[in-house]
Parts: structure tokens; C-alpha cells; sequence
């Protein structure tokens, strides 16, 4: 059987590759999707915890969690639409209006 | 045998998501993003969280994913990453990573913490009882114990947040009849 | 007057020292430009004040009398303000009241012609208050407190004309020199405070009279440097002759009459911290200015700087009598020097008015016939100046000599020879200025002056004349000097040589004017001496280059030290202190300012940084 340490590594790899994402795209909407990656890197250490401490507070949060994520998606790619309406680019190195 | 699945599932999730962070087509990152979840969702089998696992599939990858696909195709990127990143981002980001992993890792192989994770999976119920309300059990009625008891004020504020965030969205989304005019190409 | 008298002697006090004040107040608040009812308001100030220190002397029943107030403390150190008010207080309280009103009164008509009245005014009435605070005060403290105002107020006076380069310059210096004497003069008063633990006249007095061995010469020294900065004396004599750029009642009352008597009234009033060496020193110094002053007056030309030389001269007498061991002696002379200084002052600013401010003698002549009045009190003035027998200079001057003759033979010669000077130095500028024929356009056309002017040299020169009279003084006044007087004249009464010394003073003040009458023909347009004996009147004029020793030192070793010092504090305390941290701050700025660059990665990696540090703190390896 695997043990909690599985999950975890899991887990910790899958938040590495998300922080890998964001640090090496420069599209914002990968960019926003390695963002996704993270958050959903919680959730497996989260519900794994839960798991095997026998308790229903873990899953609980997830349900939360994935619920703001959801509205945070949402409003962010307004944003991104709102931005893109504005600069015409979805580069990053594009949007710099708070330089300096 | 269980050993397979969780093997096969973490494969998919992990590999998914790291062809995420380097496809070149947004398109395909977006689908291989659904495939992690695909992954993800099965772990959350595993874990006998059956209602998450749904709920994963659903909301996840069901609205979310469908939702930065249609704003993918509505800002009809065309010369977006043609040019590779540079060497020295790959580099960064590469440190970067190898720092993040090597330091998380680290807690799992620090002396005294092996006892902590070599657990067995205990046993779990299937339905919730009163006297244990809050333990672990696979069945959904768990959840509607916890949310409208223990977790009764995030609940209730999550349900504003999502009235906020719909207003918001909408807000931010409008187009002023200014630009309208100005605009032509929108 | 009824309800004057029925004030206690405190609020009387009070009254006499912020009526002033008040005055200058409404002065610099309301009436700077209303230069006539500046005049009015100064000038009914000043009768006030005349009018009850009249009224407290009369009515005063000669015992000492002290009040006390605590102005500010620290911890167990205070300070007070209070009155201290015996005999000395009363004789110079009645001079610097009296001489002061009517100099006030002449300048309503000196005065008429100028710009801004309403300045002057107001400064004359600052100076009545910082002069009368010095007269009245009780403690050491208080007495350093009006000193300065008093250096404060000569400055501004002084500086009156300050649009011309020699007023602005001569006022700075009179405030510096002041300064240095000053200095001395509060290390003095420190050290006292530390060494008797109080600073109160009459506690000082009881404590010295109980214990005498705790007189410190080195607290007299310091305390003579005030002295010798106020009061012009040497070494820091140099700022009195430039003072002269002031208007002329300025001269007649701050550096004639009363100001510079500050510094011999400060003397006597603490005369029972002196012992016998200091004594010595004020004596010498006080000798060679009586002598030196009346060589420099030798090659003045202007009639201003030859009195202002005078008054130097004079103010050695005092020096010499104190230092002889007579106070009173000294105080007397004061009094008597007041009147007739300030009426030979005032004088002059008369001719100088008429003349429309020429103030050179070779210019003038035969002023005598167009302005009677004006010369016969300066005839008047210079009879006393020069101790004609039986006038008041005669009494107070010749006193001053006898006692010289009875202590210190070598000092008795000096001074004689100085009163021969000063009759010298007094026939040639009266020869010169009054007699004769016109030697100028000005002078020809001057004419009397106004009632204004008139009237105070009148009363000054009746006061020249008659007052050395002993008889006519009330007892609260002459206290101070009557017993010393009387001494003097007996011991030398005793001695047989009675005759001898009044056929010496009429030697002396004769022989003088004689000689400057043939010497120097009345109104003559050329200085004779400068004409016959050129090196001699250079060397009497350059006044043994004090003044170019004194600027030397100032402009290569004290500029040079202060620019040391400037240097350290623009580099140290505003460069390094004070825009080095501001430039830490600043740098801290910018460090925090590169932070935004604008680049979404930049922050991601920030934030990959700080979680690194704190993952290493939290595993222990920080």
C-alpha cells in the first residue's frame, strides 16, 4: 500500500511543475493554467491528509476550494480579456504600465 | 494492483502537467490540462473521495478548462510563442523548480519523519453517525453534515463570493459605448 | 504725586523699568510708520520715568532696599529678577533718568530731518530699559541678562544709518568686541555661582564680609573683562571711536553718560569680590588710557571722534579711582562726567546739526557768533571737562588726583599728565571750531538751533557748573562718595600741601588751553601739528595701530580657525550627519524602487527568493 508519503510527493511535484510553468512561460493564459496546477496540487495534499486522518474536514475544504477557484478563474480571465482589449498583447514583457 | 493504478494515475497527472508548462500551442496546453485533472481525479479515487472526484471532473475540467478554452478562441492568438524562451529563462526557471522540488522534498527525507507517513490507510465508514460526525466516510451525506453545520459561515460566504465574482465579471467585461465606436476591430 | 507715592517702592521699580518697554513695544508693533507720535510716546516714557525716579529718591528713607522674584528654574538651579536698590543704585538711578530725559527731549529736535524716527525711538526706549535693568538689579545673572540688551541696543542705535558702510560696520564691531569682554565676563559670573553658590549681591556681600578668604582673584579678573568691554578700556577700547557713526544723541547718551558707565557702576557694585591685585590691574590699565586716549584725541579731525577720545580718557579717571581703592571717588566723577559729557555731546550734535552734518573742525570757525547759545555751553562743558577751578570736573577730577598723589606716585604723575592732555586736546577743538572766521560754507550758514536742543544744554550746563557743589546733594545720593571725599581732602589738608595741589590744577588746565590757543590759531583751516611736526600727528593719529593689529588677527588667524571649523561643520554635521541619512533613506529608495520592474517574472522570482529563506529558517538551516 502507499502511504501518505506517495500522495504527498505527488502533490509536491505536481506544485513544482506549476511554479516551473509560471516562471517559464511568457503567454498569460499558460501562464494562468500553471496557476490552476498549483491550486490543484493543494487539493491532493489536502484530501490525502484527510485521508488518512480519518476526518472529513480536508475533503470540506477542498469543496471550498475548488469552488473559489472556479470564481477565481472566472474573474481572472476577464481580466486577461480586459488587458488584451487594452494592450493587444498577451505577452507578458508586454504589460509594464506599474514599471517603476 | 493498486500499486498500477496509482502509478498509471500519477504518470498521467504528472506528465500532463508538465506538457502543460511546455507545449507551444495554447490549445493543446489547455487539453493536456484537462488530462491532468482526468489524472487528478482518479488519485481522488484512490483516496476514497469519490464526491470529489466527481466534483473534480465536473467543475474542474468540465467548466473551468471549457471556460479558458473559449477565451483562448475568442483572443484568436496567432504569432503568440513563436519565438522560444530564451536560455537564460530556461535556466532560471529550471533553478527555480530544482530549488521549490529539493525544498519540499526535503521534509520527507529529513531523519524522524519517516515514521510520520509510513501509515496504513485506515478503515473508513460509509455513513456518518452522530456520534462521529466529522470522521472520514465515503458517502456525500458527510459533506452536508460538515457544510451546514461545522462549516455553515464559509459556506454562506461562498455563495456571496460567487454573487461578487459574477458581478465583478461582468463589470469588468462591459464595453464602454466609447470604445464601441472606437474599437472596429472588436 | 500723591499717587505716586503711594505706590510701594516694588511697583515703583517696576514702573520706572517697563514704562520703557512698554513704550518700545507700542513702538515696534503699531508705530513704525508714524514717526511723530513714535517721538511723543518715547519721549512721555521717558518723563515717566524721571518723574518717579524723582519722586522715589525724595522719598526714599536711605536704608538698602531688596525685593526678589524667581523668573525660571531647572532642578535646584534659578534664577531670579529682582531689585536691589542702596546708594550707589540711587545716584546712578537719578543720572541715567535725568541725563536721559533730556537727551530724549534733544533729540525731538536733532531728529526732525530724519527718515525713520519711529526706529530710533524705538531703540532709545529699549536702551532705557536694558540701562535701568543693569542700575536696579539684585543678582549677577540678571545683570548679564540687561548687559547683553544693552550691547543689543547700542548695536541697533548705532547702526541707525545703516544704509552708509561705516555705521553697519562699526555697529557689528562694537556688538563683537563687547562679545569678547562679555565672554570673560560670564565665565566669571559661572564661576562664581559654583564657587559661592549663589549669585545675589547682598547674599555675596554677607558671605564675603562673614569669610573674606573666599575672594578668588581669578573670579575678579573674569569679571573686570566685562568691565573692560562695556566700558571701552584697553585692550577693547577699539570699538568706542568707530561707535561714533551713530546719530549723535546716541553718542551723548549710550557712550558718554550711561552705557559705558555701566562697566565702572558693575564695578562698584561688586567691589567687595575684588582683591587688591586685580585692583592693581584695573588701576594701571585705567592710567595708560587716561594718557593714551588724550594722544589719539591729538590727531582727530572730527569733533565726534576728539570727544569720543575723551570719554575714553575719562573713563580711565574712574578706572584709576576705583583701582586706587576710592569706589565712591569714581562714582562721583561718573556723575559729574554724565552731565558734562553729555552736554558736550550734545553740543556738538547742535553744531553738527546747524552745520548740516559737517563734522570736521578745520571746517568749521566762528561759531561763536552765529550760535551763542550752543557755544557758550560748550564753553561751559569744556571748563568742566577740563577742571577749571570750581566746576563740577574740578571736584570730581582733582579728588581723583589727590588720591592718586596720596597711594601711588607713579599713577600720580600719569594722571596729571593726562589732565594737561586734555585741556590740550579740549582748547584745540574749542579754538578751533568756536572762534575765528567761517572756514566753510556750512559753517557760515549755520544758525541757532531749535528750543529743543536749546533747552537741554542749558540745564546740562547748569548742572556742569554747579553740580560738584557736595552741598547741593541730597544725602541718599552723595552717601556713596562724601566719606571718600572727605578723606581725600583731609589727608591732604593734613599734609600742608592744600595750596600746592590747586596751584598743580590750575597749572594744568591753563597752561593747556594757552598753549593751543597760540599753538593752534583760532579757526584755523589747517592742523598746525600735522603742518610742522608730520611724524608726531601720525603717530598720535594711527592710535598705535590697535585697530590694524586687531583686523590683521581677525582676518589671518581667527578666519582661518573658523573656516576650519566651517569646513567640519558643512562636511561632518550637514554632510555626513544630515544628508547621509537622508542618502541612506534615498538609497534605500532606489534599492526598493529597482524592486518594480514592471516584469511579472521579476516578482515570481522575488517570491521564489523569499520562500527559499524561509524554508531555510524554518528547517533550521539559518
Amino acid at each position: 500500500m502507499l502511504g501518505l508519503q506517495g500522495y504527498l510527493i505527488i502533490s509536491t511535484l505536481l506544485f513544482a511543475i506549476g511554479f516551473f510553468g509560471v516562471l517559464l512561460r511568457r503567454n498569460t493564459l499558460v501562464l494562468y493554467m500553471s496557476l490552476e496546477l498549483m491550486l490543484n496540487s493543494v487539493n491532493l495534499a489536502l484530501v490525502a491528509f484527510s485521508r488518512y486522518n480519518n476526518i472529513m474536514d480536508g475533503n470540506l475544504f477542498v469543496f471550498f476550494i475548488i469552488t473559489v477557484a472556479a470564481a477565481e478563474v472566472a474573474v481572472g480571465l476577464a481580466i486577461i480579456v480586459a488587458l488584451f482589449r487594452k494592450c493587444r498583447s498577451l505577452m507578458v514583457q508586454d504589460l509594464t504600465r506599474l514599471h517603476n | 494492483m493498486v500499486e498500477y493504478f496509482y502509478y498509471f494515475f500519477a504518470a498521467l497527472t504528472l506528465i500532463s502537467a508538465l506538457l502543460v508548462v511546455v507545449c507551444r500551442n495554447t490549445v493543446n496546453s489547455a487539453l493536456f490540462m484537462i488530462l491532468s485533472f482526468l489524472g487528478m481525479a482518479g488519485l481522488f479515487l484512490m483516496l476514497d473521495a469519490f464526491f470529489l472526484a466527481i466534483l473534480q471532473v465536473l467543475v474542474y475540467a468540465g467548466a473551468v478548462m471549457v471556460l479558458f478554452l473559449f477565451v483562448i478562441m475568442l483572443l484568436d492568438v496567432e504569432a503568440t510563442e513563436k519565438s522560444r524562451p530564451t536560455w537564460v529563462t530556461l535556466l532560471a526557471s529550471l533553478l527555480g523548480f530544482v530549488a521549490l522540488a529539493m525544498g519540499a522534498l526535503y521534509v520527507f527525507y529529513e531523519p524522524g519523519s519517516a515514521a510520520l507517513f509510513s501509515q496504513q490507510l485506515p478503515e473508513v465508514q460509509t455513513m456518518p453517525t452522530d456520534a462521529a460526525p466529522m470522521a472520514f466516510t465515503t458517502s456525500v451525506r458527510s459533506f452536508g453534515y460538515g457544510l451546514f453545520s461545522k462549516y455553515m459561515l464559509p459556506f454562506q460566504l461562498a455563495g456571496f463570493l460567487l454573487l461578487v465574482a459574477v458581478i465583478g465579471i461582468i463589470l469588468i467585461s462591459k464595453r464602454s459605448l466609447h470604445s464601441d465606436n472606437n474599437n472596429k476591430k472588436q | 504725586m500723591d499717587f505716586i507715592s503711594n505706590l510701594s517702592h516694588n511697583e515703583q521699580f517696576l514702573i520706572i523699568l517697563l514704562t520703557p518697554l512698554v513704550s518700545a513695544l507700542l513702538i515696534a508693533l503699531f508705530l513704525r510708520r508714524r514717526g511723530t507720535l513714535a517721538m511723543t510716546v518715547s519721549v512721555l516714557a521717558a518723563f515717566i520715568i524721571m518723574a518717579v525716579s524723582l519722586n522715589l529718591l525724595i522719598d526714599w528713607n536711605g536704608k538698602a532696599f531688596e525685593s526678589s522674584m524667581q523668573w525660571m528654574s531647572l532642578g535646584s538651579f534659578h534664577i531670579d529678577m529682582g531689585f536691589y536698590f542702596d546708594h550707589q543704585a540711587a545716584l546712578l538711578l537719578f543720572v541715567v533718568s535725568f541725563v536721559g530725559f533730556w537727551i530724549h527731549v534733544f533729540s525731538l529736535g536733532y531728529m526732525d530731518d530724519d527718515n525713520s524716527q519711529a526706529r530710533f525711538f524705538g531703540g532709545l526706549s529699549i536702551f532705557m530699559f536694558s540701562m535701568l535693568g543693569i542700575v536696579l538689579a539684585n543678582n549677577l545673572f540678571m545683570i548679564f541678562v540687561f548687559w547683553e540688551l544693552v550691547g543689543f541696543s547700542s548695536y541697533m542705535l548705532i547702526a541707525h544709518y545703516f544704509d552708509t558702510k561705516e555705521a553697519a560696520s562699526a555697529s557689528k564691531k562694537a556688538f563683537i568686541v563687547n562679545r569678547v569682554g562679555d565672554f570673560g565676563f560670564l565665565i566669571g559670573i559661572v564661576w562664581t555661582y559654583w564657587h559661592f553658590g549663589t549669585v545675589n549681591l547682598v547674599e555675596l556681600k554677607h558671605m564675603v564680609g562673614v569669610d573674606p578668604s573666599l575672594i578668588v582673584a581669578g573670579i575678579a579678573f573674569l569679571l573686570m573683562c566685562g568691565f573692560l568691554g562695556k566700558s571701552a578700556q584697553f585692550p577693547l577700547h577699539v570699538w568706542l571711536p568707530d561707535a561714533m557713526a551713530g546719530p549723535t544723541p546716541i553718542s551723548a547718551l549710550i557712550h558718554a553718560a550711561t552705557m559705558v558707565a555701566a562697566g565702572i557702576y558693575f564695578l562698584c557694585r561688586v567691589d567687595f569680590l575684588f582683591p587688591a591685585e586685580v585692583k592693581n590691574v584695573i588701576l594701571w590699565l585705567g592710567a595708560i588710557m587716561t594718557a593714551y586716549a588724550g594722544f589719539c584725541a591729538l590727531g582727530q579731525r572730527d569733533i565726534k571722534k576728539i570727544l569720543a577720545y575723551s570719554t575714553l580718557s575719562q573713563l580711565g579717571y574712574m578706572a584709576v579711582a576705583y583701582g586706587l581703592g576710592y569706589p565712591g571717588l569714581a562714582l562721583f566723577h561718573l556723575a559729574c562726567h554724565g552731565f558734562f559729557k553729555a552736554l558736550l555731546f550734545l553740543g556738538s550734535g547742535s553744531v553738527i546739526h546747524a552745520c548740516h552734518h559737517e563734522q570736521d573742525i578745520f571746517k568749521m570757525g566762528g561759531l561763536i557768533k552765529r550760535m551763542p547759545v550752543t557755544s557758550i555751553c560748550f564753553a561751559l562743558g569744556t571748563m568742566a571737562l577740563c577742571a577749571v577751578t570750581y566746576t563740577s570736573g574740578y571736584f570730581s577730577k582733582d579728588a581723583i588726583i589727590e588720591a592718586a598723589f596720596l597711594k601711588n606716585r607713579s599713577v600720580y604723575w600719569v594722571v596729571y599728565g593726562a589732565a594737561f592732555l586734555t585741556s590740550v586736546y579740549m582748547g584745540r577743538l574749542f579754538w578751533v571750531a568756536f572762534l575765528g572766521k567761517p572756514n566753510s560754507e556750512k559753517a557760515a550758514n549755520a544758525k541757532e538751533s531749535s528750543i529743543f536742543m536749546l533747552l537741554p544744554l542749558i540745564v546740562l550746563a547748569t548742572l556742569s557748573v554747579l553740580g560738584g557743589y557736595t552741598k547741593f546733594w541730597p544725602q541718599e545720593m552723595d552717601d556713596v562718595f562724601i566719606h571718600q571725599l572727605h578723606y581725600v581732602y583731609e589727608t591732604i589738608g593734613d599734609l600742608g600741601l592744600d595750596p600746592a595741589m590747586l596751584l598743580a590744577g590750575i597749572a594744568a588746565w591753563a597752561l593747556g588751553l594757552l598753549i593751543t590757543f597760540f599753538f593752534y590759531h583760532p579757526g584755523a583751516k589747517e592742523d598746525r601739528l600735522e603742518q610742522k611736526a608730520r611724524p608726531l600727528y601720525l603717530l598720535f593719529k594711527n592710535k598705535l595701530w590697535f585697530d590694524e593689529v586687531y583686523n590683521w588677527y581677525v582676518a589671518k588667524v581667527q578666519d582661518r580657525v573658523a573656516n576650519v571649523f566651517g569646513f567640519l561643520d558643512l562636511a561632518l554635521i550637514s554632510g555626513v550627519a544630515v544628508r547621509g541619512t537622508a542618502g541612506v533613506v534615498g538609497l534605500f529608495g532606489i534599492f526598493f524602487r529597482g524592486l518594480h520592474v514592471g516584469n511579472l517574472h521579476g516578482y515570481v522570482y522575488w517570491f521564489l527568493a523569499g520562500f527559499v529563506l524561509f524554508c531555510a529558517f524554518a528547517f533550521g538551516f539559518l
